[in-house]
């Protein structure tokens, strides 16, 4: 290639992101060597904290100068004109960090970092400072390196956000790179605009402040394993978990919330298995809150604990794997492209259970047997391939050597719980929310499972997901009603039994007398599954149970006291999300079907949903308990606003206005047409719409005014009338030139003359008189138009035989009435869920300050 | 912890046999031919839309009803009914997975996936 100089780009700052690149790298791995030194030598603690903290600085760099170059708009390089561009607002300029992949592990390892650094700060010159700080240095060297995008010999490792564009694989053969001057009309791709809204602002940061959380009770997890001291680091992470629980659950809710709100997918949550990936480890990541609790107050439940803490971390990486490896391929609307990142994310994932096996078995000889065996089944794997196979040995390999060290050298309790226990029940609902987990990662893994298998299995369903997580959400909220009443170790039954049946008392009666209206009346309708609605009423009573059996702990027991209060209240704020999820979903209504009184497809009850309505614009329709009418489009940019009116009808029977929303549809350059709904929110039911079909182009009624639609034809008779949007079109006589025996003699001219009489909706009548005429053998219709109402008509054939006429029909384009098709539901009660949110994520809080204070107060 | 082992061994085992028992169930990727074979199984086509053959959407009579053909992977075109609305952008679609069943010489899905081309190529032909 000849040099080339090329004219405006900004070299250094690549040259200064890749710097920071490679020294975020080198000193993640220097600072793990010597961490891991420290533990025999104290001498290198100083290099080890110096290398961390260069680190931290590195990647404080990279992201700075991520975000310089975005906002400088330097678009010769790819990650910049990739994500952002000159004509978009500058407060999504945010946005365009974490669009792509590159970004939004920048993003995670900066957080990482920020916890890195506060961690490192508490620990300093305790216990955990080295076995911890080895663990979290080794994940950023390897999360260090996702960025990287360098090749060995043909494999990338990791993806460079700090490429040129002229330089990047898919650009570097195209035509602008020969011209010097290329950056001179060069503008940016952008931000997808369907991401331009401020749910991408936050979302995405408080998720990977989330995944960055689960860091520390792994790295705890694993230093314990490596030390020995398996009880230890509780009290120290519990406040960290905690604060895992809070934004990874606030961050998981901000989702849903996002979709409701901004996408159509006709609800909050969609078991997508990009939802699903960051919902597993929430919940492994509570079920380790709680084996921690129990193991702080009564001692136990250690392997449980070590197991969760590792598995919440492992899944965090198995969702990054999901979602961005490709795998997902049809199953998910919004995962990653593929970045070629597939085997390193694997390669991670399969390190740190590597890493936890061997470090849990304790005899040498069984260790160095099991790094042995890991490290032939790689090299097999390596040079003879058969990947899954040797996968699958290995995997099994290391499940069989877990138990059998657990069982070996791990300590266990001696004695068993009592039943009436707290331990026992809070053990019960963590080990029902592991299983939950367990089964929504199945189904999640569902291609992963056809690949490793070459099965043909389809993802499951909505309802699918619900029917089997419904029972686990019962027994979870019965589990969370009883355990607050109990004490450790163990309680006097009768006194137990007499304060929770005040509460569960309450919660049956309400929730059998509710399950009335909302369940049970529906069984005998036959439209639903008696199981599935009995199962609902269940789930009513015992999520019922679960918040009033925390409140009046809460009101009686604690007597008010907040600042004690925080697991009460978190409760109840997950008892109302479970409620106001069950309520809202099993009682959505479909508005829009209400309507469409039109034929039922003939073939049975399978496809009889009905769920869309067809607006014509000014006509208004019933719709529930609404009047509609759709007024009109507006198109602003990229978005074309559809205005569609509600009206109800007053207490004197007349419809009076009652509100308007406003659905509109994102004619997406990069993604199409994607439908954004409008909500209208009552305190008590949500009216969710969105339109689903619909024509985009707004003409101007000036290049319409000469367009028809193409011809309809008619054949009749005089009299016979003919139907147009408009007006009744009635054959009122024919009229020629020539009587039928004057024209045989003398077959010249002959011109027959159609009168057709146009009645308008109000009664007019207008006139047309095409003609149809024959000269010299030749047909030549002569049209007529119909001004006032649009109508263009040619009579163009006669059949005598039949005696009929036949005739075209066209129609001024603005004529045809624009139309849309919407949906429309009704969600009741789903401010319940919100609530809770905000309830839940309340009670996280109080406990979190409440640890940090016992913790500090134990320290003095 | 014996006594919640037990419990705790008893749920998993239960639950991984209700799973085994239910893929029976499940619906698996096939193609029409297979469908035809099974009419009363659900099944998830994957599949191109045929653009020789006519689309019919009439909106005015059914705004839930879609017709249109679809060629599978093993090259056999069906018509298909959606019981939906025509999704937006459907003629661009690239590649199209149909949920549903075979009923009579129809293939009647109940909803629909499509991959557009756009979303995936990230614009490359956007440059020059």
């Amino acid at each position: 290639m000849t040099n080339i100089t090329y004219v405006g780009e900004h070299l250094w700052a690549g040259h200064l992101g890749n710097g920071f690149v490679v020294l975020a790298l080198i000193a993640a791995l220097l600072s793990c060597v010597t961490y891991f030194l420290s533990v025999s030598d104290g001498s290198y603690l100083k290099l080890a904290r110096f290398s961390f903290n260069l680190h931290s600085f590195s990647v404080f760099g990279k992201a700075g100068t991520l975000f310089y170059m975005l906002f400088n708009h330097y678009f010769e390089y790819q990650y910049v004109w990739q994500h952002s561009n000159t004509d978009m607002n500058m407060k999504y300029i945010m946005s365009c960090f974490w669009e792509g992949q590159e970004g939004s592990f920048l993003l995670w390892t900066f957080w990482n970092v920020v916890l890195g650094l506060l961690l490192k700060r508490q620990l300093k010159n305790g216990d955990w400072e080295i076995p911890v700080m080895v663990i979290f240095a080794l994940v950023q060297v390897f999360l260090a390196s996702m960025i990287l995008g360098i090749y060995v010999g043909d494999y990338k490792i990791g993806s460079n956000p700090f490429l040129l564009l002229r330089e990047h694989p898919d650009f570097s053969n195209m035509p602008f790179v020969q011209n010097e001057n290329y950056l001179a009309k060069l503008n940016g791709r952008g931000l997808n605009p369907l991401l331009m809204n401020y749910w991408m602002t936050i979302h995405p940061p408080t998720l990977f402040l989330g995944f960055a959380s689960t860091l520390i009770p792994f790295a705890f997890a694993i230093a314990a394993l490596w030390n020995g001291k398996y009880s230890e680091w509780q009290k120290v992470a519990l406040p960290w978990t905690y604060f895992g629980i809070l934004v990874l659950g606030i961050g998981v809710l901000m989702g849903g919330a996002w979709a409701y709100e901004a996408l159509s997918f006709g609800g909050f949550w969609a078991w997508d298995p990009v939802e699903n990936s960051s919902l597993v480890p929430w919940l492994v990541l509570v079920a380790a809150g709680h084996t921690m609790i129990i193991n702080k107050n009564k001692g136990g439940s250690l392997f449980t604990t070590h197991f969760l803490a590792i598995g919440a971390f492992l899944l965090v990486l198995y969702s990054t794997f999901l979602t961005r490896s490709g795998v997902l391929g049809n199953a998910s609307v919004h995962a990653f492209t593929d970045l070629g990142m597939t085997g390193q994310l694997v390669l991670y994932v399969l390190t740190f259970i590597f890493i936890s096996v061997a470090l849990l078995i304790k005899e040498s000889l069984f260790k160095t047997s099991y790094v042995v065996l890991s490290l032939l089944l790689l090299a097999f794997a390596l040079v003879y391939g058969y990947a899954r196979v040797t996968l699958m040995v290995w995997i099994s390999a290391s499940a069989i050597i877990t138990f059998v060290s657990y069982y070996l050298y791990f300590p266990k309790e001696k004695d068993e719980e009592d039943l009436f226990s707290r331990e026992f029940w809070m053990f019960l609902g963590s080990l029902l929310l592991i299983l939950s987990a367990l089964i929504i990662t199945y189904f999640t893994s569902i291609p992963v499972i056809n690949k490793l298998f070459g099965t043909e299995y389809a993802p499951p369903k909505i309802p699918v997901y619900n029917s089997w997580i419904v029972p686990f959400a019962i027994l979870v909220m019965l589990t969370i009603g009883a355990a607050q009443f109990l004490k450790y170790k163990t309680t006097d039954r009768r006194k137990f039994l007499m304060r929770i049946s005040y509460s569960f008392g309450i919660a049956l009666l309400f929730g059998l007398v509710c399950s009335i209206p909302l369940y049970f009346m529906e069984m005998h309708t036959g439209n639903s599954d008696t199981w599935e609605l009995i199962s609902y009423a269940l789930l009513l009573t015992t999520g019922l149970f679960a918040a009033i059996a925390n409140a009046d702990y809460f009101l009686l027991v604690l007597k008010g006291k907040v600042s004690k209060s925080g697991a009460a209240i978190a409760h109840i704020g997950f008892a109302l999300v479970l409620l106001g999820a069950l309520i809202s979903t099993s009682k959505k209504v479909v508005l829009s079907k209400n309507t469409s009184d039109k034929k039922v497809s003939a073939l049975g009850a399978d496809f009889d949903e009905k769920r869309s309505i067809l607006l014509t614009q000014g006509d208004t329709l019933p719709m529930g308990p609404y009047l509609i009418t759709y007024t009109g489009k507006k198109r602003e940019g990229i978005n074309v606003y559809f205005y569609v009116d509600y009206l109800k009808k007053s207490a004197q029977g007349k419809p009076e206005f009652d509100f308007t929303l406003v659905p509109h549809v994102q004619d997406n350059p990069r993604m199409g047409r994607a439908p954004e709904p409008a909500t209208k929110h009552y305190l008590n039911r949500d009216i969710y719409t969105h339109v689903t079909y619909a024509d985009l182009n707004i003409d101007t009624t000036k290049n319409k005014a000469n367009a028809y639609s193409s011809a309809k034809n008619f054949i009749g008779h005089v009299g016979d009338t003919i139907f147009s949007s408009n007006a009744i079109i009635v054959i009122d006589s024919l009229r020629s030139n020539l009587s039928e025996t004057e024209y045989k003699k003398n077959d010249s001219f002959l011109e027959v003359t159609a009168v057709l009489r146009c009645v308008d909706v109000k009664g007019k009548n207008y006139f047309a008189y095409p003609k149809y005429i024959i000269q010299n053998n030749v047909v030549i219709p002569k049209e007529d138009i119909v001004d006032k109402l649009g109508l263009k008509l040619v009579f163009w054939k006669i059949n005598p035989d039949q005696g009929s006429v036949e005739i075209t029909l066209s129609e001024r384009l603005s004529n045809a009435k624009d139309f849309i098709v919407m949906e429309a539901y009704v969600f009741p009660y789903i401010n319940i869920l919100w609530l809770g949110c905000l309830v839940m994520a309340m009670g996280t809080i109080i406990a979190i300050r409440e640890r940090i204070r016992k913790f500090s107060v134990k320290q003095n | 912890m014996k006594k919640l082992h037990i419990l705790g061994i008893i749920i998993i085992a239960v639950a991984i046999g209700v799973i085994f028992v239910s893929l029976k169930n499940t619906s698996t990727y096939a193609d029409f031919a297979e469908a035809f074979s099974n009419p009363d199984k659900e099944y998830h086509v994957v599949g191109r839309l045929d653009k020789n053959q006519p689309q019919v959407y009439d909106p005015k009579v059914n705004p839930d009803e879609f017709l249109f053909s679809m060629v599978d992977n093993k090259g056999i075109t069906k018509q298909v009914v959606l019981h939906k609305s025509k999704p937006q952008d459907f003629e661009k679609s690239e590649q199209i997975v149909l949920i549903g069943k075979m009923q009579g010489d129809n293939f009647h899905a109940n909803d629909i996936l499509m991959k557009c081309p756009s979303k995936y190529n990230d614009g490359k032909q956007q440059i020059n």
